[in-house]
């Protein structure tokens, strides 16, 4: 239940035997099944999770009710929504799993007891919000300069399997590009192969 | 809202089954366990049947069920609260797990817990990284069905240290029908218990017929 999520922990901190036993108790373990939500807008965000297993997306609607894709989340990732989570604010994003999920989630009390307990834990969240700010400023910075092409290229390259995973229009909603663009630039890009 | 999953252990008994039917018309998804799979099946039919949009599974073991819920409740007699506590810990951590047993004696005329401590507070022991409630142990089975006795709304007493969980379980209390009071901390659970311990011999002494419940008079 708790392998990858100490396997990421095992990269950044080292924690003693004691130590994992006590940094299980902070998280809540929860299975959602495929097309259950996580979060839905209005909802104030009170967890984090990490994904053992399975995949989740986050999500806004428009007006005219059409999905704005903000993030996947696939095993070893963290999806959730830090505005709402840190403000008590309710979100204004829906997060649903894609595949029946395995997650371990992580409360802002627990994480302020793990962090008092554990201080090592510290260094390991802040270095988990660096790497997500820079990804945050990777993407909007690819939004506004890079072609579609590079887009689904660096998309690809976070995740190779992500083209059997997620559906075609999905993974176009997250591009900001039509499902046809998409396929168009599928099709170019085996063909370079 | 996400819809908050409740796993109830003990399904098919009294309470798990009256439980479960009352809180099936809320927002919540119902994930059911007990034993006896045939009954615990025919538990579910009835509450389709009763509540079409029901969103409810059978589970076929308390782990599992436990795992995928948010709230955990604890239906089983309170003898079998260990036993249950085993399967279930590593996936109760930081969940909200109610207590509805009263530990009585087989001669119902008292209490097996020492003086001091409670049921309740017995299972938060045994769950410590878990938050304990108290609820649904001062309402009869029948009272599910029940609510309102004589033209009273019937009070259900909850009583919990995280504020939060107490919140959450306020909306099952709510859900099911009844007045629902916070008493207090978790030790209150005491008093809860010890309430019910003689509302029992009350209601055999004086033939209550099993439908019985408190309220609180005040201005
Ligand atoms: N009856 C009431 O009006 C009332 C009111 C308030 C509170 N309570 C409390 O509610 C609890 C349940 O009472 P009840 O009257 O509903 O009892 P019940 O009808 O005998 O039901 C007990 C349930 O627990 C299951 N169970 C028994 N041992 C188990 C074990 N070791 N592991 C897992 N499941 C087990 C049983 O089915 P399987 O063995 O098939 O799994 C059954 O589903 C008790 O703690 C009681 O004090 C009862």
């Amino acid at each position: 239940m708790f392998e990858l999520l100490f396997t990421k922990f095992d990269e950044k901190v080292q924690l003693t035997e004691e130590e994992k036993e006590l940094a299980k108790t902070f998280f809540l373990p929860k299975k959602l099944r495929k097309r259950q939500y996580l979060l839905q807008e209005g909802d104030i965000s009170k967890y984090v999770a990490f994904v053992e297993k399975g995949t989740l997306r986050s999500y806004t609607v428009d007006e005219r009710g059409v999905e704005h894709i903000i993030q996947f989340a696939f095993e070893g990732w963290w999806i959730g929504d830090m505005y709402s989570f840190i403000t008590n604010e309710p979100s204004t994003y829906n997060i649903d799993a894609l595949e029946d999920c395995e997650l371990l989630l992580l409360s802002q009390q627990a994480e302020e007891q793990m962090f008092e307990k554990i201080p090592k834990m510290e260094r390991f969240f802040r270095i988990l919000v660096q790497n997500s700010l820079i990804a945050t400023q990777r993407r909007l910075v690819g939004s506004l300069s890079q072609t579609a092409e590079e887009r689904y290229n660096d998309l690809v390259a976070s995740c190779p399997t992500i083209p059997q995973r997620v559906p075609q229009h999905m993974m176009a909603s997250f591009l900001g590009i039509t499902p046809e663009t998409l396929s168009r630039i599928r099709k170019q890009a085996s063909l370079k192969k | 809202m996400a819809k908050t999953a409740i796993a109830i252990i003990g399904a098919t008994g009294n309470m798990g089954s009256a439980i479960a039917k009352s809180l099936a018309k809320g927002p919540y998804r119902l994930l059911l366990f007990a034993h006896d799979k045939a009954k615990l099946e025919s538990v579910k039919q009835d509450i389709t049947k009763a509540t079409p949009s029901a969103d409810i599974d059978c589970v076929g073991c308390p782990m599992d069920a436990s795992w995928e819920a948010d709230v955990i409740i604890s239906a089983v007699p309170y003898a079998a609260e260990k036993d249950v506590v085993e399967k279930i810990r590593n996936v109760a951590t930081q969940k909200v797990v109610v207590s509805i047993a009263n530990p009585l004696n087989e001669t119902y005329d008292g209490l097996v817990t020492e003086p001091g401590t409670s049921a309740a507070e017995e299972l938060q022991k045994l769950l410590p990284s878990s938050k304990v409630v108290k609820a649904f142990n001062t309402t009869y089975a029948a009272d599910f069905a029940q609510p309102v006795i004589n033209g009273q709304q019937v009070d259900a007493f909850i009583a919990g240290n995280d504020e939060d969980a107490v919140d959450v379980v306020k909306g099952l209390v709510t859900t099911a029908g009844f007045n629902a009071i916070v008493a207090g901390d978790l030790s209150k659970s005491r008093t809860l218990e010890a309430m019910q311990a003689l509302l029992i011999q009350l209601t055999i002494k004086n033939n209550y017929n099993w439908l019985a419940g408190f309220k609180i008079l005040h201005n």
